[in-house]
This record gives structure tokens, C-alpha cells and sequence, in this order.
């Protein structure tokens, strides 16, 4: 018996050690289920017990968003793995939580098939990937797990197993609660199985890639992109620290038509773009590491440029190597700045970037950052629909069982 | 007291076809000014069920009934070919017969009708409009009774044309070469009163295509105006008139009858619609019933019967921009759509631009437009202005109500600095149209005698 | 309370709220007529009809917002309709409650192009919003068959569809944000111009709630650029099997045509006598193949489409020479619910959804289903992502006709439950589905579904009896009356 003379609290629960703790919060307890129904029990268990729980896949976000304000039990989904169905002609798959993202396209592909989502964060689980909707470049194309998830199993704090959607592409039964479990960071319920509409490999894939002279060239480039008929999968603008700015434009199709396409892209980016077969440089890769500061800016379209702009000015205004890479596609931005950044100076620079975002009809969102910035700042900024956000909560985990504290407004 | 009795009541049958999809809801003028269901082709036939059901003809129905144009724009729309133009004009005579109006509407309905099916009094009216007289024209309509209506007087004022000399057109119009067919020939009211250049263009232009051309002095009204707005003994009367007219003595050939000539042609679409009812106008007349479907059988639409025979007379060109009209019932009452548009777009040099949202009503609608004066004046300047967004130089219709419609509002958005008439907030589109409007209006018999005759695009418009 | 009362107390309390709402709308915007008010006694779905108690128009947010306000002093249920064209009664009133028409509020606020978005009131046609992006060279892409006449705020309601939602996604991939007025009466903004507004996806459970969650003042949906390339075909087959392998294999091929549609023989004829779309003569199943995008790469698929119907047995193949063809093609396609009343006193359209490749056995089923039943079943349907468009056919004037129709219909669901696919595919559940969702969803799911119901109308006052066989009971609302809830008190509701 490993957990000789612990007294564990119900069956299927072990001691945390050392390395398990959500943001720096230690956990007391952790549980690794291996079905939707151990999980359940396990919930109840919870209930039973009065514990909190957080919820961890891979734990590649770990370090997302606030600390959980009380951490009980951390609830494991690494055994709740593996791809359920693939029906191929259906263009769908059934697949659990804990499965990684990788893991998922190894088995969709000898189809020709793949769920349609980067990782921007290697090892990531598809449970963690629809609980923080995390997304990248084809993002344009595809949309995100909002759009690709279909069904959900969810287990809610009092342990009912209820599902939502279904296994068909085209539903409207009922609300679509796949879409407010996705990105809801783990504090309504456990995502134990997910359905997603699933896309065919594409034949051929290009990118075309051109240094800017600037932020505005940078913005011509874009504008004459998205006015275009070349139908990117993605628009991508990377400004690194050191004041250069790449745009590449992903081409995604049949090979005639990617082949037609690059030589149009060619000729709207203008001067000698390069082209390649493989992604460039950081694609895909959010603009920061383990322990650095990442915040997500969002904007209309036509205001990218500003908010790249935004970001290079609060570079030079706040002497900091802010990196700012996205979507010129979606209006998805993100900015990265070295852990070792005073929480003063991040302070500054966020407000400069949420000013920005906010006349860009966006929002700037802080991620994740070590402790000492996340104390500092206001991670989300503002939230519309606050109160209503909260009543959702109230109903789903009325005793605030689901990751307490981590979410927008100490939800 | 149930809305209706047994004297052709809208059909139960026909008020079934209607699935409840909405639709005819886009299309319907009343709709789009309004965004009411009673307002709106489904809401009234719903009406009518309640009628059927039981439900009393109270005023408030009537008032849904009675704001219908018309014009049957729904009847085209309707994916389960309901027969909305059946039972509006069951509705209509039901409402005109047992809906006890106010005095002030039924004097105002009494004087229309006194004076618009005559064209005779309306030539008279044309003295005091040519000189334009304010004082001269209010005597004629105290005269007729129009004078307590200031919105219809209003609207008449606006509407009244620019006249151009009357034209006395000959009994018997020989063919230019070989003959191709005889053709009985509709002058109207409206259209020879205030557009008679018009009719002498029709009379031209079937000469110069080879037909012989019979216009009876003794013709009327053929009773459009009259079965539009639920008045059908009246229409009845008028139709029967017609009918004699262009039989035996009238024709001015003794040995001729209706049944000798090989079309009845009208360039007046709201006529043509109604000519091609007379069948079943009359279907309960013994002594016409026959003389009726056989006389609606030969009438054409001029653009119809042009088609039908082909061209023979050489077009020259005439290098100008055209936005053609639909005219209601042409397009949805006769399903005539694409032979004008032929015709247009085989003069040379002519180029032809379609206006946005063809299908909705102008709001002339017969004389509706002179017993709803503001819902008209907005539906007129919605479509001028999108007749206007086309930069097209010359509009081309083929019913006078239409042209003189448009013609007014297209002035008052002349005359108007700055956008504020409808007070509706519209879909972009309707914004484009502004100030420094001018746009010729000419009917399609006109365009294509100024080709045929090879005059300059300046004697249009 | 005796049933006499209870109407008694409600029409004193509608008489109140509707002097009410006159100070805030003016006169000409409630009707409290009865012949008027029966106009709006049901939607595009007219077996279920219910005359409200008010039916009124507000022109902007505030106005829409002030009435629902005072519907929820009063403890009066309301109800949201647009263009009145939903085909699962989720407009229908309710009889003490009021009827808000959003239908006067349709203007277009902006077109922004350059974001990708058009920002629009809840009233706005579906295909104005196209026709108004189109000159910019974007447009609107949920093309709802009925999208001539329905309106914006409807199909956020319904999560519309559409023939080109395969490739291109529902209603709610095209809405970025709503304003809506919360059934307590106060507006909020969800989401917006920008993705990924922080927090929970409010917009994304609002999107398909039926009006049950509140009502939807103002929308901002994507722009879709307008495609360099459009191609259509229009396949005809002998049987619905041979069209349903065509359909397979196209897809098979890695191909995603922005439609494939499908019609069988019934529906074809129905199709004929209306809009004379001149289909090819004999054909047991058409589809309508259409693929758009970059010319190199439409030009491409489109040549391994062609070759896929042929080889799958297509008979004829027409290609669509111009805009004009295209439209004929789709007229057919597109008129065919309405077109069935041309050679049916009565038919029943039913919507659900299967696994595409499930098709050919469903559809042996569905005849099956028919012959049973002694109805006809015309069949209309997205077969790309096997949504079915059943149309039961029947007089209802004929001895039980109407209840066998009715025992097909649900019959189909059933089977479309069996191949593990859904009751509605975008008509939505409104009140003629309701009592089909415990078939698909366990009481756990329904339950699970409703909390969201409780978080945003926990008195059930906006369009209440809709999408939900069973009201749930919300528990106690901080600062509400406290006692029994009158539904369960009416014997209505059960508490959870």
C-alpha cells in the first residue's frame, strides 16, 4: 500500500505531492478516474465531502488565469483517454478528455481526417484545449473548439453525468451548452467526453512570408489579404522585440489551387516574399515561455494595426522586449514580456495594451503571469454580462465546488 | 352579424392554400411601410378566415382590406400559388357592398369614381391642370367634391403631368406593308386624358409592325378602377360597354365583330389585367358570358403582342440609359415581364439596368394613391429613389398610374434639400439616392417608336 | 383559485400593462384588438395557435427593453416574434402574455467590410443583410430557405441554418455579438466585434435558445467575402440511393462543397407544379451540387464532382450556365415546403438530422415508415449533413389522415433518434418538438440544460412552454417573492 496510514476521505482519491499544485495553490488530494462513471463517483464524493476541485489534463495551463482561491482535490484526466469513435464518412469523432490533442490527429489521420485545431501548447489534452478555448493561425479558416465541439458529456459538482449536442454536425436541440462549457476554465463541470466535427487533410499546404517595413506596411499587407480572393486558412503578423514584423499568409487546398493562390498572395504582400511548404519560425507558438507574461488582445479587424502599433509604442514607453504575434485574420492577438518584467512596468504596458484593445472593440486579457504581476494587475479587465455570468455559476456549482476564484471576476 | 354573405364570399378553398410561410410578407408595399401582419397578404387572408368564421366586418378589418394596392405582388411571391387576387377582390365587393362607410369616404369614393372612369370629364380637368391654376383646378373638384379631402387634392395636384397637346387619333390606322394582323386598340382614360402622346406612339408603332390598327370612338372604361376597388356592378356595366364597343357597328367595319380581330391590344397595364378578367367578370351574365372569355382571349399587352409577332419594322439606335419598371399588373397581374425587356434591349445603343426590390408597388395602385395619400407618397419615393440609384437617364414603364407616381415623387425628392421622407429607417441601399435627381419617364411604346422612327434620344422624357 | 378568477385577475392585470405600455410605445404600437391580435395567433407552423393578450411593436433597444420590464413587474409572460416565419412554433403566444414584434425594428446600424462585420437590429431580413454587404463585395452567409422574409433576430433565436451552412456554419458561427434585454428587462451587450470576449460564452448558449433567454435588440454578424468562383450542377438519378452514394463519395473525396441538396421524386413534383424549375424529366433524386471559392481550386473539385455523380449514376447533368440558371436550380430547391400545398391539401414538414452516411437505410425507413402509415413522405433534404426535410403528406379532410401524418412524422424522429442523430436540424424544438426531447436527452440532460434557463429567467416569463417539456424550477431568486411558484402551484411544474 503506497498511502499506508493516510486516511483517505472516499475511494479513488490518493494524496497530492509535491508537484501537484494548480498556479502555486497546493492540492490535497488527487484523483485519476479512467470512465465517465468513476468520475462521477468521484464528484460525489466531493459533494460529500465539501472538497474543491480543479480540473487537469496535461497541465500546460496551469498557470492560466487566477489561482484557484481553495484547492482540495485535483481531479486528473489523464486516464480518461482515447479516441471512443471516428466515423470517418461522418466526418466526426468521439473522443475523451484527457486524450492529447496529438494523440488525436496520430489516429485521425490515416482517414485523411483531423480536428481542425492547433496546440499552440504541446501536450495538450482536447479537455483542456475546450476548457480554455485556446486557438491559433487557422483559426481563420476553421474556427475554434467553440465551433468544432458538437457534443459534451459533463459532470456537474453534485456528480449528475449530463450530455449536450450530439453526434451529428447540423443540431439544434435544445441550448448548446458545449459552447458555455468551452472556454469556462474548468469552473462548471468536468468535460469527460467531447464530439467534434472533424475536416479533411488538406492536399496541399503553403505559406507565403514577407518582412514589413513597419507596422502600417504590415497593415497594407494585411487589408490586401483579407480584400483578396486567395481564401487564407491563415493571416499571421509576428513583430518580435527587436522591432522586426513578418505577415505570412497560410494557404490551405487542392495543390492547383494552393499553387494559384501563393502566386496572388506573392503579388499582394509585394516585394520578394518567400514561400515554403513548412510553417515559419514560431507558428502556431504563443510569443512567450514557461513563466513569462502572455496577454491575449483582441480587435475588430481593420484595427490590428493599431493594436500592433499599441504594442510596439508601449515597447519603447515602457523600455520592456514585448513580442506581439496572432491572427491579422480573426483579430486575435497575443503579446508575450519576460517573467522578469517589475509588475509595475507589466502594469503599465497593460494598461497601454487595454486601452488599445478597448477602442479596438476588443479586450485585453491577461493569461498568465508569475504570481507577483498576477497580484498586481487586473487580469481580465472588463466583462460584459458579469452578473449574468455569475447567476450561470450559481446554478451549475451553487457551492462554488469548480475551481473557485480562478475565473473573471472571481468566479 | 358575419362579415360576409353568400354573394361570392372569399373562398374557403382558396384561404386553405395559404401554408402561413410568409413569403409574400417582403413583397407586400404595405408590409414594408409598416411591419404589421394585418397589413400584410398573410394577415388579410387570415382576416378573411376570421371573416368566414364568423368574426363581425368590423371597421378595423376593413381598413386591412382596404389598404391593400393591389397589387398582387404576393400572388407572384406565393410558393403555394394561393389566388390572393381571387379573394381580395371577393373581399373587396363584400366590403363595398355591406361596410357602411363614413360620409366624408363614401363622398370621396363617389367623386373618384365620377370622374376617373369618364375620360371625357378627365379631358375636362386637363384645362385647369395645363395652366396649372391652383384656383382653377379647385373649382373643378368643389365641383366634384374633392374639395374636403387636402391630402388627396394634394396628392392629385402632384401627380397631375406636364400635358403636351391632345391628339386625336384616327378610327382606322392602315399597316405599313403587308398586313400581319388586326387589332382593336384600348386608348383607357388616365392614358388618353393625360397621355395621349402615348397611345399615338402604340397606334405607330402597330402600324409600322404591320398591323391594322381599329380604335372605336365609343369606347369607355373597361372597369379596372371600378373591379380594383370591390365596385363590381359598376365594372360590370363598363365592361359590357367595352365589349359592344369593339363589336359589330363601333369597329367601323359593319361586317367586322370582336371575334374578327385577331388582338385586343392595351398599353395600360392595370386595363390589360383587367380585360383579360372579363371572362370571369362576367362568367354570371348569360348574354356576355361567352362574348366576355372570347374577347379576353385576344387581349395582349402591347409588349406581348410585339413579342408574339416579332419585329419587321428596322429599330435605329437610340443611345440612352433605361431603368424599365415593372408595373404591377403587368408583371404580377399578366406575368409579363421579360417581353418589354426584349424589346428594350434589342434597340441598339440602349442600355437596360434593373431597379432594386422590382417587385414592390410604386404605390399608384389604381387610385389608391388618391384615398391613402401619405403611405403613397412614401412607397413613391422609395421606388424613385431606388430608380434613381440605377443613374439610369430615362424610366420606362407601361401603365400611366406608375409614370405619374414616380414622376411626382422623383420632383419632391428634387425639390427636397436633405433626406427626410419617409422617417423610416431603411435598408442601405434606399440611402444612395440624393439630391440632383432628373430622369426622363417615358412609356415602352414610346421608346420604341422614337427607334422605329429614328429620333433623337432628346424626344423622349 | 378557480379558473374563472385566475382569468379574471389576468385580464385586469393585462389591462393595467397595457395602459402601461401605451405611455411607452404610444397607442398605434399595442394592439389589443381581437381580430388583430388573432392575426399573430401562430408562425410559420399554424397547427398550434394561441391569441396573445398584446401584441406591440418597440422601434429601438430602450423601447423593447421598457417592455419587457413591465411584463416583468407584472409577472407577464412574453414572447418575441420576428418575421413570423419559425417552423416549430417557437413563436407562438401565450394567451396572458405578450407578443413582442420585432419586426419594425430593421435597420441596418453599420456595414464595416474592412472588420468583417455588419451590425443590424433584430427585425432586418436575413437577405437584406447580403444585399446590402453585396455591393462591398461581402455577404451574409446562414441562407435559411425562407431567408427573403425572415428576420435576423430570428434565426439568432433559432440558430438558423441553411443549404450553405456544410461548409460555411449556423447562425451562431456568424453572430460576434448581441445586445439583449434579459428577461428581468435590462439590456446587455455579449460579445461584440471582436472573438473571444472574456468570460463564459453567454452569446454562444443565447444563440439557439428559442427565445427563452431573452430577446436579441441588436446583432453583429460576420461578413463573408463574396466567392471569386461559384459552380453549381444539378444531378439527376434514378433512385435517392444512387444520389445518396454520389453524396458519400463526394464527401469521401475530401471535397466540402458549400451545399449539397437533395430532392426525390415527390418533391420534384411538387417543385414542378410550382415554380416550373424544369428538372430533368424522370428522375427518381436530384442533387444540387454546389461548390465556390478560388476559381483554380472550385475548377478543380468541381471536375472531380461531376465525375463522382456520373460515376455513382447520375443520368443527366446540367451545369449552371449563369446567375440566372443557378437561381432556377435553387428556386425548386428552395420553394419546395411551400410548393408541397400544390399537390397536397396538407402536409406536415418535418426536420431532423442523421449521420450522412446512414442516408440510404434511412431513407428505405422512411418509405417503410409511409407505407405503413398510408401517407405519402416527399423528402427534401441537406444531404451533406444529413438533414432531412421529411414532407408528410395528407388531407386533412380525410378520416384520420391527419393523425397517421402525425404518426409518420413522429415515427421519422424516432428513426433519426436511432441512427444516433437529432430531432431538429434548425427548424429548433419550440412547442411542436417539446415533448420529443425526452427521447433524445435524459431528464439529467434537460436538467442540466435548464439551469442556464435559471440563470437567466428564473420566473420562466420569456416564452415560456417552449423547447422544454418540463419547466424546471429554478429554487429561490435572492429579493423574489417567496411561497410557492405559481406553475407548480397551477400543477404545471414538478420541482427537481
Amino acid at each position: 500500500m503506497p498511502f499506508e496510514g493516510v486516511v483517505m476521505p472516499f475511494e479513488g482519491v490518493v494524496p497530492a505531492t509535491d508537484d501537484d499544485a494548480i498556479a502555486g495553490v497546493p492540492a490535497r488530494w488527487v484523483a485519476a478516474p479512467a470512465s465517465t462513471d468513476e468520475a462521477a463517483a468521484i464528484l460525489r464524493g466531493a459533494a460529500a465531502h465539501d472538497l474543491t476541485v480543479v480540473v487537469r489534463g496535461a497541465g500546460t495551463k496551469q498557470d492560466w488565469a487566477a489561482p484557484p482561491r481553495r484547492l482540495d482535490l485535483i481531479l486528473d484526466t489523464r486516464r480518461l483517454a482515447g479516441v471512443v469513435e471516428h466515423a470517418a464518412g461522418d466526418l466526426i469523432t468521439v473522443v475523451r478528455a484527457g486524450t492529447p490533442l496529438s494523440d488525436l490527429a496520430d489516429a485521425l489521420a490515416p482517414a485523411g481526417q483531423q480536428l481542425a485545431l492547433d496546440a499552440p501548447l504541446p501536450g495538450a489534452t482536447v479537455g483542456g484545449t475546450v476548457a480554455v478555448n485556446t486557438s491559433g493561425p487557422r483559426r481563420m479558416r476553421y474556427g475554434t473548439a467553440r465551433d468544432l465541439l458538437i457534443g459534451a458529456t459533463v459532470i456537474r459538482g453534485d456528480g449528475v453525468v449530463a450530455r449536450a449536442g450530439g453526434k451529428v454536425v447540423k443540431n439544434v436541440a435544445g441550448y448548446d451548452l458545449g459552447k458555455l462549457l468551452t472556454g469556462s476554465y474548468g469552473t462548471l463541470g468536468l468535460i469527460t467526453e467531447c464530439v467534434f466535427r472533424l475536416h479533411p487533410l488538406p492536399a496541399a499546404t503553403a505559406y507565403v512570408s514577407r518582412r514589413a517595413t513597419g507596422v502600417d506596411d504590415a497593415g497594407r499587407m494585411a487589408a490586401a489579404v483579407l480584400g483578396s480572393q486567395v481564401v487564407p486558412s491563415a493571416l499571421e503578423v509576428d513583430a518580435a522585440p527587436d522591432g522586426g514584423i513578418v505577415v505570412t499568409v497560410g494557404l490551405e487546398g487542392v495543390p492547383e489551387g494552393v499553387a494559384a493562390r501563393v502566386t496572388t498572395a506573392r503579388q499582394l504582400l509585394g516585394g520578394d516574399p518567400t514561400v515554403s511548404g513548412t510553417a515559419p519560425d514560431g507558428w502556431s507558438a504563443y510569443p512567450w515561455g514557461p513563466g513569462d507574461v502572455g496577454i491575449k488582445l483582441t480587435g475588430a479587424l481593420s484595427r490590428v494595426p493599431a493594436l500592433l502599433a499599441a504594442g510596439v509604442a508601449a515597447r519603447q514607453r515602457h523600455g520592456v522586449p514585448l513580442a506581439v504575434r496572432g491572427s491579422a485574420g480573426t483579430g486575435v492577438l497575443y503579446a508575450g514580456l519576460p517573467g522578469s518584467c517589475a509588475p509595475e512596468t507589466v502594469a503599465g504596458a497593460l494598461d497601454d495594451l487595454r486601452a488599445a484593445a478597448t477602442r479596438a472593440g476588443g479586450h485585453a486579457v491577461v493569461v498568465c503571469a508569475p504570481p507577483a504581476v498576477r497580484d498586481r494587475v487586473d487580469l481580465w479587465g472588463p466583462v460584459d454580462g458579469l452578473h449574468l455570468m455569475r447567476r450561470v455559476k450559481e446554478q451549475f456549482d451553487p457551492a462554488g465546488r469548480f475551481a473557485p476564484g480562478r475565473f473573471v471576476g472571481g468566479i | 352579424m358575419a362579415a360576409f354573405d353568400d354573394d361570392h364570399p372569399p373562398r374557403a378553398d382558396l384561404i386553405n392554400d395559404c401554408v402561413h410561410c410568409g413569403f409574400c410578407l417582403p413583397t407586400c408595399p404595405t408590409y414594408a411601410l409598416w411591419g404589421e401582419e394585418m397589413d400584410s397578404p398573410r394577415g388579410r387572408i387570415h382576416l378573411m378566415s376570421q371573416g368566414l368564421g364568423g368574426e363581425p366586418l368590423s371597421d378595423s378589418m376593413v381598413t386591412h382590406f382596404d389598404r391593400c394596392l393591389g397589387c398582387l405582388a404576393c400572388v407572384t411571391a406565393c410558393p403555394s400559388g394561393v389566388r390572393y387576387d381571387t379573394l381580395i377582390a371577393d373581399t373587396r365587393q363584400q366590403v363595398e357592398r355591406r361596410h357602411p362607410r363614413p360620409l366624408r369616404d363614401r363622398a370621396l369614393r363617389a367623386a373618384i369614381f365620377a370622374l376617373f372612369p369618364y375620360p371625357r370629364r378627365l379631358r375636362l380637368l386637363r384645362g385647369p391642370l395645363r395652366a396649372y391654376q391652383a384656383s382653377g383646378l379647385r373649382r373643378l373638384v368643389g365641383r366634384t367634391g374633392l374639395a374636403r379631402h387636402a391630402p388627396t387634392l394634394a396628392m392629385m395636384e402632384s401627380l397631375a403631368p406636364t400635358l403636351s397637346r391632345p391628339v386625336r387619333l384616327p378610327e382606322r390606322i392602315p399597316p405599313r406593308g403587308p398586313r400581319r394582323a388586326v387589332v382593336g386598340m384600348l386608348t383607357g382614360c388616365v392614358q388618353s386624358a393625360f397621355f395621349p402622346d402615348v397611345n399615338a406612339a402604340t397606334a405607330r408603332v402597330l402600324a409600322a409592325e404591320g398591323c391594322e390598327v381599329l380604335i372605336p370612338r365609343t369606347q369607355g372604361c373597361c372597369g379596372a378602377l371600378s373591379v380594383h376597388a370591390g365596385r363590381r356592378s359598376e365594372a360590370r356595366a363598363f365592361a359590357r360597354a367595352l365589349i359592344d364597343a369593339f363589336s359589330g357597328g363601333d369597329l367601323g367595319h359593319r361586317d367586322l365583330d370582336h371575334r374578327d380581330l385577331d388582338y385586343l391590344v392595351v398599353n395600360a397595364a392595370g386595363c390589360g389585367s383587367s380585360l383579360k378578367e372579363y371572362g370571369e367578370l362576367l362568367a354570371d351574365d348569360p348574354a356576355y358570358a361567352e362574348r366576355a372569355a372570347a374577347l379576353s382571349a385576344r387581349v395582349r399587352d402591347l409588349s406581348e403582342l410585339l413579342v408574339e409577332l416579332g419585329p419587321v419594322a428596322p429599330r435605329h439606335p437610340l443611345p440612352v440609359t433605361v431603368a424599365y419598371h415593372d408595373a404591377c399588373h403587368l408583371a404580377h397581374g399578366q406575368g409579363v415581364r421579360a417581353q418589354p425587356r426584349a424589346l428594350l434591349r434589342a434597340i441598339p445603343d440602349l442600355e437596360l439596368r434593373e431597379i432594386a426590390d422590382p417587385e414592390l408597388c410604386c404605390g399608384s395602385a389604381g387610385v389608391w394613391n388618391l384615398l391613402n395619400p401619405e403611405p403613397a407618397r412614401q412607397l413613391g419615393e422609395r421606388k424613385a429613389r431606388d430608380v434613381l440609384a440605377t443613374g439610369a437617364r430615362l424610366l420606362v414603364t407601361a401603365n400611366p398610374g406608375c409614370l405619374m407616381q414616380i414622376a411626382a415623387a422623383v420632383r419632391r425628392l428634387g425639390s427636397a434639400t436633405g433626406d427626410s421622407t419617409t422617417g423610416r429607417c431603411s435598408a442601405a441601399g434606399d440611402s444612395s439616392a440624393t439630391g440632383g435627381v432628373a430622369i426622363g419617364l417615358a412609356h415602352t411604346a414610346q421608346v420604341l417608336d422614337a427607334s422605329i422612327r429614328g429620333l433623337p434620344v432628346d424626344a423622349l422624357g | 383559485m378557480t379558473a374563472t378568477s385566475m382569468t379574471a385577475t389576468s385580464t385586469t392585470a393585462i389591462g393595467t400593462l397595457a395602459a402601461r405600455l401605451r405611455t411607452v410605445l404610444g397607442t398605434d404600437r399595442v394592439i389589443s384588438d381581437r381580430q388583430e391580435l388573432r392575426t399573430y395567433e401562430c408562425d410559420g407552423l399554424a397547427q398550434y395557435r394561441v391569441v396573445p393578450a398584446l401584441v406591440v411593436f418597440p422601434h429601438t433597444a430602450a423601447e423593447c427593453a421598457a417592455v419587457v420590464k413591465a411584463c416583468a413587474a407584472a409577472g407577464v409572460p412574453f414572447v418575441a416574434r420576428g418575421s413570423g416565419t419559425g417552423l416549430s412554433g417557437g413563436a407562438l403566444p401565450h394567451a396572458d402574455g405578450v407578443l413582442i414584434v420585432t419586426a419594425q425594428m430593421r435597420r441596418i446600424l453599420e456595414l464595416a467590410p474592412a472588420d468583417e462585420r455588419a451590425v443590424v437590429e433584430p427585425g432586418v431580413i436575413n437577405l437584406q443583410v447580403t444585399r446590402a454587404a453585396t455591393p462591398a463585395g461581402y455577404y451574409y452567409a446562414p441562407d435559411p430557405s425562407s431567408q427573403q422574409i425572415c428576420s435576423i433576430g430570428g434565426n439568432v433565436a433559432e440558430n438558423s441554418g441553411g443549404a450553405h451552412c456544410l461548409k460555411y456554419g449556423f447562425t451562431t458561427n456568424h453572430v460576434t455579438g448581441v445586445e439583449i434585454v434579459t428577461p428581468d428587462g435590462d439590456l446587455v451587450r455579449l460579445g461584440g466585434r471582436a472573438p473571444d470576449a472574456p468570460g463564459y460564452d453567454l452569446l454562444g448558449a443565447f444563440v439557439g435558445s428559442e427565445g427563452t433567454l431573452g430577446i436579441a435588440t441588436e446583432v453583429t454578424v460576420r461578413l463573408v467575402r463574396l466567392p471569386e468562383t461559384v459552380r453549381t450542377l444539378l444531378a439527376a438519378f434514378d433512385t435517392t440511393d444512387a444520389a445518396g452514394a454520389a453524396t458519400s463519395a463526394i464527401i469521401g473525396a475530401g471535397v466540402v462543397p458549400a451545399a449539397i441538396e437533395m430532392m426525390d421524386a415527390l418533391a420534384i413534383e411538387a417543385a414542378e407544379a410550382a415554380v416550373h424549375c424544369d428538372y430533368p424529366a424522370g428522375a427518381g433524386a436530384v442533387l444540387i451540387v454546389e461548390l465556390d471559392g478560388p476559381a483554380a481550386d472550385v475548377e478543380a473539385q468541381f471536375v472531380a464532382v461531376e465525375r463522382l455523380c456520373r460515376d455513382n449514376g447520375a443520368f443527366e447533368i446540367r451545369i449552371a450556365a449563369d446567375d440566372a440558371e443557378r437561381a432556377l436550380f435553387w428556386k425548386g430547391r428552395k420553394s419546395a415546403f411551400a410548393a408541397v400545398g400544390r399537390i397536397s391539401p396538407d402536409y406536415i414538414v418535418q426536420d431532423g438530422v442523421i449521420p450522412r452516411t446512414a442516408l440510404p437505410d434511412v431513407l428505405r425507413r422512411i418509405g417503410e415508415i409511409a407505407a405503413e402509415h398510408g401517407v405519402r413522405i416527399a423528402n427534401v433534404f441537406h444531404a451533406g449533413d444529413g438533414n432531412l426535410h421529411p414532407l408528410v403528406l395528407f388531407d386533412d379532410a380525410a378520416d384520420g389522415q391527419a393523425a397517421r401524418a402525425e404518426a409518420a412524422s413522429g415515427a421519422i424522429l424516432d428513426l433519426c433518434i436511432e441512427y444516433g442523430g437529432s430531432i431538429t436540424g434548425e427548424h429548433g424544438v419550440g412547442v411542436d418538438k417539446a415533448k420529443h426531447m425526452p427521447r433524445m436527452f435524459t431528464a439529467d440532460d434537460l436538467d442540466t440544460m435548464q439551469l442556464v434557463r435559471c440563470a437567466f429567467d428564473p420566473r420562466g416569463l420569456s416564452n415560456p412552454g417552449k423547447v422544454f417539456p418540463t419547466p424546471r424550477l429554478c429554487g429561490e431568486v435572492p429579493g423574489r417573492h417567496k411561497g410557492a411558484h405559481p406553475l407548480q402551484e397551477a400543477g404545471v411544474a414538478e420541482v427537481f
